[in-house]
């Protein structure tokens, strides 16, 4: 590893001042690594597209660039039957952060099958209902026409796809060509039992966490446990989230600082 | 030939043919005796009263060649004709006489019997057309003349009225005409005396045409019949062009647009484009038409081809100039958006939707789904300079048959059940006189958590699903277990009630009003939180109806 680590470094540093001393260990890897980078891109002809962090350095570091990859599609399905509500929520709590930073809309297309979101409830969940544009599909197929069109319009910044049956292969990269230029972050939402290899740059599997309460004891706010099942570029992990839906925010629970085998379970 | 319906004590005649009136038949007749009564086979046909009327408004599109307002006749004429209005539009076929032989000449080339007269009022038209002479013109201000000598029924009468007339001995119009109206009026009541004036021209009975009369349209026709996508387009964008000016001048843009198409066996295509923002650009209109003919594939069904291209604006809204930017030539967000709108609503036939909040302590009444485009991103409501939208939802309302959808109110979650494809959809508001509507119970605004707003579930069901084997500690307290979609549920834990009455002016008319509901937002032992509701308080000795409403994220 540390050969192949070499030869890069030797044109970063040809590159880089003549008269500068031997130059520190870590800050070679890093120049190597931004040539790296550049020569990926070029070769691909794509730009290094942005990411949309989770705002956890622990999850951040699972995934490449320390982020979900925007313009790429993202596939969230819950854990088992009965997390429908879950990993929707974990979807919108991600619209919602993504329309935090950037103005403009959300798009969710949605097939038959799953339901339409309740307007006090994505309020609920920090994602104004005014800023949501909504279309009921009549088939998974008018899903990813309507996200390929909306991608190509280029005037969204946050799509999303609810479908019936899995992201498939010839999809997934159709939606990613369609994507590349404009970048938004486009997720994908399926059915626990739908599972298909899939050219997703992130899979998610969100079950319902329990248990959150507020210090009076009472129902907090929503808790999920994130399991990121493949992420290419990155590490799979299992996190236990919440949810802050008026800073637009996720944090890990703060009662697992008491709870040790909590805390290994919600990893790091 | 004869249609038969099922009328009092028995079957009965309610048209017959040319042969069959002949024969002596007559409508009103009960079949059984009609049958005994000839002795030839007759064909009865059941009556079909819908059919009846799509055909009469099919037949009025047709008319609408003569002029823009055509009106289907009522109940009150025996929904069995139409008015045209002709005024200002005989010219064009070499006046009123060149007008009806036109329209006679191309009804008997379609073997569609029919009775033609001209007067100054329906309802002069109506009584000569109907118990006159065929082709019958009364001259302009001669309305009383010509109706002196026909009898009572003309008038448009009840059965009754016109029976008791006849006892009274006043059998012609000229005669009731010549009677004094006071005891008319008190004896036979406002009906009468109102018909006798609409049909003499001394009271005003407006008309109700098919469409509104259309301000912006061109139309082309070919030497040459058309049938290919791309000429359709081409044409329907030239037109668009020539409109274009004429929108400009007035400060508006089309919101609605109707291409309709006339083949050359007189079928006609109609054609609704509904669009999400006012514009004037036929590029736009073109792309749009595209991408409708791209999904209508063959079922447009050219035929021979299309002779006569028109392209209407049937909705307008206001479009003031902007100033245009010298540096910058980016469009607003806004446009981009709805250009995405619309294609997506012609492409697939779906229209972008938005959530609308509704003051309703109902959680299912609390929001609808209206289409994007009726209030802007902002939450302002779109200017409603001279904006005037048809009353049916345009770009849903016809694909082939020229027949407009009704306009529907939307439906709160509970009254739409499960059809998801039948989803109403509320048509862009707007009012017809310039004066904003009042809107009453829209507040444009979520209330939060922050609000001291009670939480709301993530999704709610459209109708909510029963609990059953539900055991609670307390009588009126939250449940512990419950059996929900076939599964055992243990709560760990329960926060509420929060009571919710129904809405009291919802309930009067119905003989069982809603019950007051006490929601509950339960979390069980997997973690998933629900919402659960009881179905009315507690009373002792009573079983609890216990509801699922919502599940939380």
């Amino acid at each position: 590893m540390e050969r192949s680590h070499e030869e890069p470094d030797e044109g970063a540093c040809a590159a880089g001042p003549a008269g500068a001393g031997p130059p520190d260990r870590a800050a070679r890897r890093a120049a190597a690594r931004a040539a790296l980078r550049g020569v990926a891109a070029e070769g691909s002809g794509r730009r290094v597209s942005d990411v949309l962090p989770l705002g956890l350095a622990s999850v951040d570091a699972h995934l490449p660039g320390g982020g979900l990859g925007l313009g790429r599609p993202h596939e969230i399905a819950p854990l088992v039957e009965g997390d429908e509500p879950c990993a929707l929520g974990f979807g919108l709590a991600l619209l919602a952060r993504r329309l935090d930073q950037v103005a403009g809309e959300a798009l969710l297309v949605v097939a038959p099958g799953h339901p339409t979101p309740y307007g006090h409830g994505l309020a609920g969940l920090g994602l104004d209902p005014g800023r949501v544009l909504l279309m009921e599909a009549g088939s998974d197929a008018e899903v990813y026409l309507a996200l390929e069109e909306a991608l190509r319009a280029g005037s969204l910044p946050a799509l999303a796809g609810f479908v019936g049956d899995g992201l498939s292969l010839k999809q997934g990269r159709r939606l990613q060509l369609a994507a590349e230029a404009a970048g938004p972050l486009l997720l994908i939402l399926r059915p626990a039992r739908a599972e298909a290899p899939n050219g997703a740059a992130t899979r998610w599997r969100i079950a319902a966490g329990g248990g959150a309460r507020d210090r009076f004891g009472c129902l907090a706010g929503p808790r999920w446990r994130a399991h990121l099942d493949r992420c290419r570029n990155g590490r799979p992990g299992t996190w236990l989230l919440e949810w802050d839906h008026a800073a637009h925010r996720f944090g890990l629970p703060d009662a697992l600082a008491g709870h040790p085998p909590a805390a290994r379970l919600a990893g790091g | 030939m004869a249609v038969a319906a099922l009328g009092s004590g028995g079957l009965r005649l309610t048209a017959v043919d040319a042969r069959a009136h002949a024969l002596g038949l007559r409508p009103g007749e009960p079949l059984g005796r009609v049958q005994a009564r000839i002795g030839t086979p007759l064909r009865v046909h059941p009556a079909d009263p819908e059919a009846d009327a799509a055909a009469l408004l099919r037949l009025c599109l047709w008319a609408q060649r003569y002029t823009p307002l055509v009106a289907p006749f009522g109940a009150a004429e025996g929904g069995e004709g139409l008015f045209l209005d002709v005024a200002g539009a005989s010219h064009l076929l070499g006046g009123e006489a060149g007008l009806m032989a036109d329209l006679a000449g191309r009804l008997s080339a379609h073997a569609i019997p029919a009775c033609i007269a001209l007067a100054d009022t329906p309802g002069a038209a109506f009584a000569l057309a109907r118990h006159g002479r065929d082709g019958t013109i009364a001259a302009p201000g001669a309305n009383a003349a010509s109706l002196r000598a026909l009898p009572v029924e003309a008038l448009r009468l009840e059965p009754e009225t016109v029976a008791a007339l006849k006892r009274l001995g006043l059998r012609r119009i000229g005669a009731l005409a010549d009677a004094a109206r006071a005891p008319l009026a008190r004896r036979f009541g406002e009906a009468l005396l109102t018909r006798l004036d609409q049909a003499l021209g001394l009271r005003a009975e407006p008309l109700a045409p098919l469409g509104e009369a259309i301000s912006y349209g061109a139309a082309r026709g070919f030497l040459e019949p058309i049938g290919r996508q791309e000429t359709i387009v081409a044409t329907a964008q030239r037109l668009m062009g020539e409109i274009a000016p004429r929108l400009e001048a007035d400060g508006l843009g089309a919101c609605a647009l109707r291409l309709t198409l006339h083949r050359v066996d007189d079928a006609l295509r109609a054609l609704d484009l509904g669009l999400a923002e006012p514009t004037r650009c036929p590029e736009h209109v073109g792309r749009l038409l595209r991408l409708r003919l791209d999904r209508l594939g063959p079922d447009l069904d050219a035929g021979f081809g299309f002779e006569t291209v028109r392209l209407d604006v049937t909705g307008t809204g206001a479009m003031p100039a902007r100033q245009g930017a010298l540096a910058r030539l980016a469009e607003p967000e806004t446009t981009a958006l709805a250009r995405l709108a619309d294609a997506l609503g012609q492409r697939l036939g779906r229209r972008v939707i938005r959530l609308e909040v509704r003051e309703s302590h109902l959680p299912e009444r609390a929001d609808v789904l209206v289409p994007w485009g009726a209030v802007r991103a902002g939450g302002t409501p779109l200017p409603n300079g001279r904006a005037r939208v048809r009353a049916s939802a345009p770009g849903e309302g016809c694909d082939v048959s020229g027949e407009a959808a009704p306009l529907t109110p939307p439906l709160s979650r509970t009254e739409e059940g499960a059809r998801r494809a039948v989803r109403s959809i509320l048509p862009p508001r707007s009012s017809g006189h310039g004066d904003p509507e009042p809107v009453t119970r829209v507040v444009l605004h979520w209330p939060g958590p922050e609000e001291g707003l009670r939480p709301r579930p993530l999704v709610l069901f459209e109708r909510s699903e029963a609990a059953e084997e539900v055991i609670a500690l307390a009588p009126e307290g939250p449940p512990e277990r419950f059996r929900w979609r076939r599964r055992l549920h243990r709560v760990a834990h329960a926060e509420g009630p929060e009571r919710i009455a129904p809405e009291w002016w919802r309930g009067l008319g119905k003989g069982s009003p809603d019950k007051t509901r006490d929601y509950y937002v339960v979390e069980c032992e997997s973690g998933r939180r629900l919402w659960l509701y009881r179905d009315g308080a507690h009373a002792p000795g009573e079983p609890a109806g216990w509801f699922v409403h919502g599940l939380f994220a």
